[in-house]
């Protein structure tokens, strides 16, 4: 039986007439990253409560380390909200040594893994400030210092990214490897495709509070196919439009990112190019999780209105 | 209970720590004892000074008599300077009207005979605001009437003084068959002192209770605490928290009875007069806490279920109402604690924490009075408490528009 560090099984939840998440399944191997990607609204918050039993699905099963869920096993998870969230007036170091302690911590430990994360995260020299005082930055990094002070295996993390700066995000990101190698299991929402593909070794994509696509990165990947190309030019890139090797592209204003249609060799749309603008990059690769990304969602939302 | 522990420990810290919980400790009772003496104080203050007035009557006699009673300094604050006048036609009238106008004269008192006939004498003045002057000049002209036609009867003038002597009444409470000294006014006033003080204690931490969930919602600190603590827990955690802190008020104040109230007694014997005992305000306790947990349980669901400060001002006249109703029937329960009004008022479980509060101050009710008021308190608090916490639970992490009435009812309901 495979070890999963957490699994939703055909959970469903909704507000009143509102469905925020529809028989949603997903299931994450422990010492994995997993991403849940989607856009705005798609039920992503939503299923990270029903995770941490914040609230109860309408239907289906939690299970957390191969268990139906309870709160028992919050000992063992860390929850990072997305929005920032803190009794303002209280100082830095009280704050998380409170919130160690709630989670079990003994207060002396607490002040010392306070100390520690603090540093690690280049808190120290605020810790005896308020955190109203905070930068919304030094805020989401107390947030997530604060979430796993009591040495959770498994990290549920709602949108860690947000606020941060790249230095700042770096940092982060290095934590969150670090605490992989440690053997952790960490889940995070985001709409950062990047970062997805920097750190996820898994994603679910959910839509309309369904999973549209779920599994291992690189097999998904896979499933569509070097059929892209990135190309970067100087010219009129007009000819894209009229060729009929191309399926769709997408400017980025650096860079186009192509796709071939079915079967289309990329040879002659390099000729065809090389004829037209000065081509400085043609590469061909995997489609970005981006373009999956709008590819997925795109279909859905076609699919939801002519149904 | 450890997480409870801790959540009371913060809300405790959080608000003794502060310096406005340090001002209105010391604050709340000197305005409490401002509140009642200074109206006194500055109704003795105004009273000084002369005025110069008229008496106008076709009967001498009366007229010296009502003259020597405005002169009697113990009915008056104000010294009188008196002119008798005989004319008693409405030209002359008119013009004492004219002089009271121009400032000549301050008033005058129309005493004609046709008015003592018909006891209805006028005073005619430019202020005529001062309840306490009217109801002087009232008992002043009545005794100088009285005392004439009395004379004029025949009675001698020794005689009249005898009969009119004031009578003083003294009450006295009877406990277990014996007189045990009198209650006086000022034991009155300082259990409406007590009342007001367990009252605005009850509105400030209630409030306290309201605010702080709302800020614990709008600073979205919630999601963080419930990643660690179930939603009993945390307001368990609030409302003891506020709680404590209430008690410790209570409890400086207490202290402070004692040693002022002591080292006063002792110098001078005026606190047992002023009625203010380390009993009495320990008394405050349970009542304040049976009270608090009532009515912080109301707070806190209001306080789940508002999005904004605005939208909990709104609301909170509705949770504040039941708590001002005492405070408008204070004044006759400690007139009459045994009326059967007060004595239902003050078993209705949202007016039992100030009423029979009172009516413990002020008298003995009966024990089964005091033990099924205190029951229905506990079981309403209870049942409050229960079905508050279900609302708060759902409320905590709604946000956006404010609930109707028939969704709290489904949140109530969800399991």
């Amino acid at each position: 039986m495979p070890d999963y560090a957490l699994e939703l099984r055909e959970v469903s939840k909704s507000y009143d007439e509102f469905v925020a998440v529809d028989r949603l399944s997903l299931a994450l191997p422990t010492g994995k990253v997993y991403g849940l990607l989607g856009p705005n609204g798609a039920g992503k918050t939503s299923s990270l409560r029903m995770m941490i039993g914040i609230t109860m699905p309408d239907s289906g099963e939690v299970r957390v380390f191969n268990q139906r869920f309870h709160r028992d096993q919050l000992k063992r998870i860390a929850y990072l909200p997305e929005e920032r969230g803190f009794y303002k007036r209280m100082k830095l170091a009280e704050h998380l040594v409170l919130l160690a302690e709630l989670q079990g911590v003994p207060a002396h430990e607490a002040l010392r893994r306070t100390t520690h994360w603090c540093e690690r995260l280049e808190l120290a020299d605020w810790m005896q400030k308020k955190v109203e005082e905070l930068s919304k930055g030094m805020q989401q990094k107390a947030q997530f210092i604060g979430s796993i002070l009591h040495d959770p295996d498994l990290l549920i993390l709602d949108e860690p990214f947000s606020g941060l700066d790249p230095a700042n995000a770096v940092v982060l990101k290095d934590v969150l490897l670090e605490l992989k190698k440690a053997g952790k299991t960490i889940l995070f929402s985001t709409h950062r495709m990047d970062t997805v593909e920097r750190l996820c070794d898994a994603i679910c994509l959910v839509n309309h509070g369904r999973s549209v696509l779920e599994g291992d990165l690189r097999s998904i990947k896979a499933r569509y196919g070097k059929n892209h190309v990135q190309m970067e030019y100087e010219g009129d890139g007009e000819f894209l439009q009229k060729s009929e090797l191309v399926q769709s592209f997408n400017n980025y204003g650096n860079y186009v990112e192509v796709k071939l249609r079915a079967g289309a060799d990329p040879q002659e749309l390099l000729r065809s190019a090389v004829n037209r603008v000065r081509v400085s990059k043609f590469e061909l690769m995997e489609p970005s999780l981006e373009e999956i990304f709008i590819d997925v969602v795109g279909k859905a939302q076609t699919c939801v209105t002519s149904a | 209970m450890r997480n409870i522990g801790l959540i009371l420990r913060r809300e405790y810290l959080e608000r003794v720590r502060t310096k406005s919980f340090l001002i209105s400790t010391i604050l709340l009772p000197l305005f409490m004892f401002g509140m009642i003496f200074l109206p006194s104080k500055l109704a003795m203050m105004n009273s000084g000074g002369t005025k110069h007035i008229a008496v106008v009557s076709n009967d001498p006699e009366i007229a010296n008599s009502v003259i020597s009673q405005l002169h009697d300094g113990t009915r008056f604050g104000t010294k009188y300077n008196v002119d008798l006048v005989t004319d008693t036609s409405e030209e002359e009238r008119a013009k004492l009207r004219d002089q009271v106008s121009s400032g000549q004269l301050d008033g005058f008192i129309w005493l004609t005979n046709d008015a003592i006939a018909a006891r209805d004498v006028t005073y005619g003045e430019r202020e005529t605001s001062d309840f306490t002057e009217n109801a002087g000049l009232q008992s002043a002209i009545t005794d100088a009437i009285v005392k004439h036609e009395l004379a004029s009867r025949g009675v001698g003038s020794s005689d009249v003084d005898a009969i009119l002597k004031e009578v003083h009444v003294n009450t006295v409470p009877i406990q277990k068959g014996k007189e045990s000294g009198s209650v006086s006014g000022m034991e009155w006033l300082s259990s409406f002192l007590l009342a007001m003080m367990l009252y605005l204690t009850l509105i400030v931490y209630g409030m306290s209770v309201m605010r702080s969930v709302l800020e614990e919602k709008t600073s979205r600190v919630m999601e963080v605490m419930l990643a660690c603590v179930t939603p009993k827990q945390l307001m368990a955690g609030k409302i003891l928290g506020v709680g404590a802190a209430g008690l410790t008020q209570i409890a400086i104040w207490c202290g402070a009875a004692a040693i002022f109230g002591g080292g006063a007694a002792a110098a001078s014997g005026a606190a047992p007069k002023l009625g203010i005992s380390v009993m009495t305000i320990a008394a405050l306790v349970p009542f304040f806490l049976a009270g608090f947990l009532l009515y912080s349980g109301l707070y806190a669901a209001l306080g789940a279920m508002v999005n904004s400060e605005q939208e909990a001002q709104q609301w909170q006249f509705f949770v504040t109402m039941p708590l001002v109703v005492p405070v408008i029937m204070l004044t006759y329960v400690i007139r009459q604690p045994n009326a059967p009004v007060s004595m239902w008022m003050s078993l209705v479980p949202f007016f039992a924490p100030i009423l029979m509060y009172v009516r413990v101050l002020v008298e003995r009710p009966p024990v089964w009075q005091i033990a099924l008021s205190v029951g229905l308190l506990l079981a309403t608090m209870y049942g409050v408490l229960a079905l508050c916490s279900r609302i708060y639970r759902v409320g905590i992490l709604m946000y956006g528009k404010r609930p109707t009435l028939p969704e709290i009812v489904k949140w109530v309901r969800y399991s």
